[in-house]
């Protein structure tokens, strides 16, 4: 068997089951042989530093209305140029990052964790209880993603906590269907350790195999899903179910009549469009990258 | 922390614009040309109807697209908004007492059937829309309650029995939404028409795709011998604004009669120049704030006062006027017609004096006396559409932060939104919309009385229970003009609800469409008979 | 291989019931009277008999188990009732509407398919190299723009640079194919778009996959040609997984027909059921949300088979 290919790959012999790894080392692999992935992580890191830091760095409270102002060329004092109330778009597309962010990272994290534990616990209960879930989880699997979010959403009214909810709920399934499946390969995988082991606890071995072959596949998809929250936003805010004005929500702002000052003021509609592509471009680079590095025989399951 | 740049851009645009509006005004009402007849006239329409019974429904969506198949008793003249003239009515008489309205009706009147319009039709049409049989409803039955009786002594003759006198039921009868049906049809099935049309309009039902297209033809029976001049007319149902303004500059279609935003429209004329025609009138319709009277702090009427107070009605003119078409400012009557407060009095009711600055200190002072003198934070409900809703409510939040009331602006889906306001009254404040399709008293006014439907701040003032009964009464105008300026100063002293702006629409068209004239309601004028096409 | 689609299908029945209960659940949650609704109008005025004589004629009166059971007892026979919002048949009203997304759908996903199958192939057969950086790049790149965005700034570049309206109404293609090629062209590139890239990053991960089995090592091995190797035995063994892909991503679909038929606004199913849940019109909304539920089972399920005939392993899990 070739050398090679295994630098970041695991070798066969221990097919699903990974030795620990190194996180510094992991990283600098990481940058030196996956560039994009490293492209990807420095778009979130700039995003994550605009928004954090918007309060010092925006030039304008984006909530400013000013009303001499209104639909102003990008020019010296507007950068990005004004809406059609005055407030000035740069200043609205830094703040934007926060509730991008926000939702991105919360959504995916929810879902995803909830939907981990899930499938953890269905995997490891086995028996009626993962029937169960499995069944239930089937349920939710049966919605379009966006569909479920929309009917959530309609429920919760427009707000940002009400979008990060409905999207992380479609989440929750997904993220279930490939923890279980992978947790299910490690069990049996220790069970064959386990009687190999001739009398190591198995509790240890569990403890030592488990986490690392949850882990990446959770790491995996919280990455994957990261891109996709950010867009459901952005989609549901297009649809009035998302952030309500005067929010300075990308999704938002693209939304409506936004379209309509398209001719007058293009600059309305095309920076927060880029906003988002830039956001979810990086998101997807890193995620995408991230998967190739920690498994690529990891598939999704049909 | 507002950057003031010099005046820019915005500014320069707006007062172009608005001259090139007022230019472009052309005056679109009667050709001078002989008109030409044939074609079809292609309009788009922003939603789909529920169902095509006009006395069942209340949206535009379904007025427009049936209107040219029926024929009514009244109408507005469109050429000379509010006089009401007979459509199926030739003249009418009322009794000296106010409670007899004796009609004729024209007797070569023909539904698309072939069926003669008879006396027995209109009764039966009124019987449904005044006394809605079970399972259906009728939308504008309130208006109707001093109605004792219809009758139809002859073919000819429709008498209308009042229970009191009423000022206003004249302009009720002239009612776009009160189609005349045939009894044959009623008495079948009272329901019949919510999926069937059979008119005696200008025009004859085609076909009917749902959400996609309606269609209809010329009728060459029409009671009006050289009338339609059109071949038929075609709705193409398209909910997005952008692409329904696509369709008219691409010349898909030739007209939109509802309303387009001034920046699709100025990018229309930039475009087609004078090849498009757009007509800018006011609509009879207002927007506002409605205040939950019963839940603190709006118990208190310094707090209510305040509010209005601390809202700069005629910078909002200005600055929501490009964005929205929301403009006037007005009490609870439209400005400019006889039922307007006058200026003069309007500017020392609180909100409406020309002086920001000092109305808002006396609101920052109000809110002290009621005990909030750091305002307060509140919950701004909402209906979850862009125009003019958001904008609105953008501009208003802004404002009121100006006096220390924090808003959060709630858009809600009107399903969502209908329920906590109207039918559980379970809001703080709620942006609030009354447009109708004629400056009628009556209408406007019921919902500041006591127990209306309408009335969503629920409060409750003996004051204006009686004004409102004694101006429905009043068969002297000026008397009654007296007691609509009275009933309306009340409520803004009071501050029951806060008036906002009054909305001004553009209808955009290709110029060849000929001898449509804009009134100032999407309701009316709807019939097309009058309408012909320079071209195809 | 009977007993194993036996078991499937009974193990959709339950998924399918829990589906149509979770609907009905959801859409009973959500605030707002569709008899309220109707009767506000534009400017209605409310009467209160009226609204009550209402609620009775739908149906709303009845407990929500009585609702629920006529419900499904009407599913069961294909019969999704009357929309409360205008008084057809549901069935009618889908029915109308169908023809479009399908031919949305079908359109999107072979111009998904013919784009993405080559360029994932090739990126995995080149990995690493710029070919593939730069079809991961166009891949994930096309998937982070918004489908709307995209839709909306075709719309506009048509509109201003052009003076070119797309069709209003939808003709079908037999009866009109240019009209109908005018109206669907940019609606399906906007759709296809996403769609190809997604199933772009899936077909070239596979491809790898794939290409690192041993019996590809052996093909190498034994010296065949590159385009054997690739063609003949690793795309053949590509070409379930990415079956799978197009079926899972069915759903993915159909998120993309909703906000694709609002932007253009296309009288579509997807569109059908944005307006339905803003009307509260339960019936619509139940019926649309569980036959896509119903139709995105029934292609896994076939998929599932597929794979289970191709790869015998899996028949006795």
């Amino acid at each position: 068997m070739a050398t090679t290919e295994t630098t970041l790959v695991h070798g066969r012999a221990t097919a699903a089951l990974a030795p620990r790894l190194n996180a510094v080392k992991t990283v600098v692999k990481f940058v030196r042989t996956k560039p994009l992935g490293a492209a990807g992580a420095a778009i979130i890191l700039g995003m994550m530093v605009v928004a954090a830091s918007s309060g010092t760095l925006a030039p304008y409270d984006p909530y400013q209305a000013d009303y001499a102002a209104q639909f102003a060329r990008p020019n010296l004092d507007h950068w990005f140029g004004t809406d059609e109330f005055g407030r000035d778009l740069m200043s609205r597309i830094m703040y934007g990052a926060r509730i991008a962010l926000f939702v991105g990272f919360t959504a995916s994290f929810v879902g995803c964790t909830l939907g981990g534990l899930l499938g953890v616990i269905s995997a490891y209960a086995g028996g009626k209880i993962d029937l169960f879930l499995e069944r239930l989880m089937d349920i939710l699997l049966a919605f379009p993603q966006l569909i479920l979010a929309l009917a959530i959403a309609s429920i919760l009214g427009p707000a940002v906590q009400n979008v990060v909810i409905a999207i992380s709920i479609p989440i929750i399934p997904r993220a279930a269907r490939i923890v279980r499946a992978a947790a299910l390969s490690v069990k049996e995988h220790i069970y064959v350790e386990a009687v190999q082991a001739l009398g190591a606890s198995q509790r240890r071995v569990v403890l030592r195999h488990l986490v690392p072959n949850v882990v990446a596949p959770y790491i995996i998809i919280v990455t994957a899903q990261l891109g996709g929250a950010i867009l459901a936003e952005a989609a549901l805010s297009y649809l009035g179910l998302g952030a309500a004005e005067p929010t300075p929500s990308w999704g938002l702002m693209l939304s409506g009549s936004a379209l309509s000052y398209a001719e007058k003021a293009p600059w309305i509609a095309i920076f927060p469009g880029i906003a988002i592509s830039l956001g979810v471009f990086g998101f997807n680079l890193f995620g995408d990258s991230l998967r190739d590095a920690l498994d690529p025989k990891l598939r999704r399951k049909g | 922390m507002t950057v003031r740049s010099p005046r820019t851009f915005g500014v320069v645009v707006l007062a172009l614009v608005i001259g090139a509006l007022i230019l472009a005004m052309t005056s679109p009402s009667v050709a001078a040309d002989t008109p030409r007849r044939g074609g079809v006239l292609l309009a788009v329409i922003g939603a789909d109807a529920p169902t095509l019974d006009p006395h069942q429904e209340g949206t535009f969506a379904t007025l427009q697209v049936v209107a040219p198949l029926y024929s009514t008793l009244l109408q507005i003249d469109p050429y000379n908004y509010p006089k009401i003239i007979g459509d199926v009515a030739t003249d009418w008489k009322i009794s000296s007492d106010g409670l007899t309205y004796t009609f004729k009706i024209r007797s070569d009147i023909r539904f698309h059937d072939g069926t003669p319009l008879t006396a027995a039709d209109v009764r039966a049409s009124y019987d449904k829309i005044v006394s809605p049989p079970a399972g259906t409803r009728s939308m504008r039955k309130n208006t109707y309650t001093m109605v004792a009786s219809v009758e139809a002594p002859d073919a000819s003759t429709v008498v209308f029995k009042l229970k009191h006198p009423s000022a206003s039921l004249l302009d009720n009868l002239a009612s776009p939404w009160n189609v005349i049906y045939p009894k044959k049809y009623l008495d079948k099935d009272p329901n019949y028409f919510l999926k069937n049309v059979m008119g005696s309009g200008p025009f004859k039902f085609k076909a009917y795709t749902r959400g996609s297209t309606f269609e209809a033809e010329r009728n060459p029976d029409y009671f009006l011998k050289d009338r339609p001049y059109l071949n038929g007319y075609k709705f193409f149902i398209s909910p997005e604004t952008s692409v329904r303004a696509a369709a008219i500059r691409s010349g898909r279609a030739y007209i939109e009669f509802r309303d387009l935003p001034l920046s699709e429209v100025e990018a229309i004329k930039r475009q087609l120049g004078d090849k498009v025609t757009v007509q800018h009138t006011p609509l009879i319709g207002q927007w506002g704030v409605a205040i939950q009277n019963t839940i603190k702090p709006f118990t208190d009427v310094r707090v209510r006062r305040a509010l209005t107070l601390g809202f700069d009605r005629y910078t909002a003119g200005r600055v929501l006027f490009p964005l929205t078409g929301l403009r006037h400012v007005g009490a609870l009557m439209r400005p400019g017609t006889e039922w307007a407060v006058p200026p003069a009095e309007l500017e020392k009711l609180p909100g409406f004096g020309r002086d920001a600055e000092r109305n808002r200190a006396e609101a920052k002072k109000l809110l002290a006396e009621a005990g909030y003198p750091n305002g307060f934070k509140v919950v701004l409900k909402n209906r979850n559409v862009k125009l003019p809703y958001q904008d609105f409510a953008v501009y208003v939040i802004q404002e009121w932060r100006k006096i220390g009331v924090e808003a959060e602006n709630r858009p809600l889906e009107t399903a969502a939104l209908l329920s906590d306001v109207r039918d559980h009254g379970n809001f703080e404040l709620s942006v609030s919309a009354t447009v109708e399709y004629i400056d009628d008293p009556d209408v406007f006014l019921r919902r500041y009385t006591t127990g209306d439907p309408n009335n969503v701040g629920r409060y409750s003032d003996p004051i204006l229970d009686d004004l409102f009964a004694r101006q429905g009464r009043a068969l002297d105008p000026a008397e009654r003009k007296k007691l609509i300026v009275d009933m309306q100063k009340r409520v803004l002293e009071q501050a029951y609800y806060m008036p906002g702006l009054w909305w001004t629409r553009n209808v955009v068209h290709w110029t060849k469409v000929k001898n449509y004239v804009a009134p100032p309601s999407h309701y009316t004028n709807q019939k097309l008979q009058d309408v012909w096409l320079a071209e195809d | 291989m009977w007993t194993y689609i036996f078991k499937r299908l009974l193990l959709i029945i339950p998924t399918l019931l829990g589906a149509a209960t979770l609907v009905f659940l959801i859409m009973r949650v959500i605030p707002g009277d569709v008899a309220l609704l109707i009767l506000g109008g534009d400017q209605g005025q409310i009467d209160q008999k009226q609204l009550v004589a209402m609620r009775q004629q739908l149906g709303l009166d009845q407990p929500l188990y009585v609702q629920f059971g006529t419900w499904l007892w009407g599913v069961l026979r294909f019969d999704f009732g009357k929309s409360l919002w205008t008084g057809q048949p549901v069935i009618d009203e889908l029915a109308i509407r169908l023809p479009l997304s399908l031919e949305l759908a079908l359109l999107a996903t072979m111009v998904s398919v013919i784009i993405s199958i080559p360029l994932g192939m090739l990126a995995a057969v080149r990995q690493d190299s710029w070919v593939d950086y730069l079809v991961r790049v166009i891949s994930i790149g096309g998937l982070a723009i918004p489908g709307f965005w995209v839709g909306i700034l075709c719309i506009l570049f048509l509109v201003i640079v052009f003076g070119w309206g797309p069709p209003l109404e939808f003709t079908p293609p037999w009866i009109n194919p240019w009209a109908n090629f005018q109206m669907m062209v940019w609606p399906v590139l906007t759709v296809g778009y996403r769609y190809a890239a997604v199933t772009t990053r899936m077909t070239r991960s596979t491809m790898l996959e794939v290409l690192r089995e041993d019996y590809i090592r052996t093909a190498w091995a034994k010296g065949l040609r590159e385009r054997a190797v690739v063609i003949r035995h690793a795309l053949k063994n590509s070409m379930l997984p990415v079956i799978t892909l197009v079926g899972t991503e069915f759903a993915f679909l159909i998120g993309g027909l909703v906000v694709t038929e609002t932007v253009f606004t296309l009288n579509g199913v997807g569109r059908f059921v944005v307006d339905a849940v803003a009307h509260r019109d339960y019936p619509v909304v139940q019926a649309l949300i569980f036959l896509t539920a119903f139709s995105f089972v029934i292609v896994n399920l076939l998929v599932d088979l597929t794979y289970a005939w191709f790869d015998p392993r899996i028949r006795y899990r």
